[in-house]
């Protein structure tokens, strides 16, 4: 009778286990989102903003676009998204609970994101020595203040890749491979939740530059 | 769980997507596209571009559908509300 009670404990243990892993949850910690929607705002205000001064100065605004190289652009776009690609891989090596390979797919991530940054040092040199600066007119003003405030962001962003590559590396991240029930219902049950926000801040990177791509080389 | 090949589809996406929005501009400032069009095209292609990032790299499409939601939202509106302004 014991023997059956055990194996009915056990079957339930299993199910509520299964049920756990299945359920649908928020990659990373809350208050990393609520952050990452804050930032979200606070762009969506300047993307916004931008279309308006846009609308109002189209003469201005198309004769300054001239002037910005829109290959640089894409380049700086190709290598956002790659580096973002890299970072998704590297969570996938984490969920596998390989550490070793994250890193590596980190340190990927984070060679790429430098194509973005000397080319977007390499574009405000060009317009530097061509004359343009912050003060040239409303076009220059916002496009030297939305892409450095959106290039700190990048920075800030690497700094997050290489922080938890260090702690990937020191094994911080590592999980048991058979988690027992107590253990998926407890508080603590995501082991991977601080690298999976630094992953997500660095796709929130990508996704602005995604919508100001267009706005400052497209249209 | 979204897989590495999901992710690797969704980086091509994004990668020929990009290139198609350059291409875009090149017509436009050629003057083949109509002004309007060429708004609407580039932001669906921002709104396309978006949604990969937070369903699949973000991978949100696993989470709690109102977090999703929350997030594809913006990608949605914000570039709607671009679109309405060049447009208009």
């Amino acid at each position: 009778m014991n023997s059956i009670t055990a194996d009915i404990d056990t079957a339930n243990d299993k199910k509520v286990a299964n049920n756990i892993l299945l359920e649908k949850k928020l990659p990373g910690d809350l208050a990393m989102w609520f952050f990452i929607l804050a930032e979200l705002s606070v762009f969506a205000i300047f993307f916004i903003g931008f279309a308006v001064a846009e609308h109002l100065h189209a003469d201005m605004f198309a004769q300054s676009k001239a002037q910005v190289h829109p290959i640089a652009g894409l380049i700086n776009t190709l290598a956002l998204i790659t580096s973002s690609f890299a970072v998704a891989l590297s969570l996938q090596a984490m969920h596998q609970n390989n550490a070793k390979l994250a890193v590596r797919r980190i340190i990927y991530a984070l060679l790429i994101a430098c194509i973005y940054l000397v080319v977007k040092v390499w574009e405000y040199q060009t317009l530097f020595n061509q004359g343009f600066d912050i003060e040239t007119n409303t076009f220059f003003t916002l496009y030297f203040l939305i892409t450095f405030f959106h290039l700190m962001h990048v920075l800030l962003g690497m700094v997050i890749l290489i922080y938890i590559a260090k702690n990937a590396a020191q094994g911080n991240y590592e999980h048991s491979d058979k988690p027992s029930v107590d253990a998926l219902e407890s508080d603590n049950q995501n082991t991977i939740a601080g690298f999976e926000s630094g992953a997500c801040y660095w796709h929130m990177v990508d996704m602005l530059w995604i919508v100001l791509f267009p706005l400052v080389y497209v249209i | 769980m979204i897989t590495v090949v999901q992710q690797f589809k969704a980086w091509l996406l994004l990668v020929i997507l990009t290139i198609l929005s350059v291409l875009l501009g090149s017509f436009f400032n050629l003057k083949i596209a109509n002004h309007s069009l060429f708004i609407i095209l580039v932001m669906a292609i921002v709104v396309l571009k978006g949604q990969q990032i937070i369903g699949v790299f973000m991978e949100l499409s696993c989470a709690p559908k109102k977090w999703y939601m929350l997030l594809l939202s913006y990608i949605i509106i914000v570039p709607s509300v671009i679109a309405f302004i060049y447009i208009w």
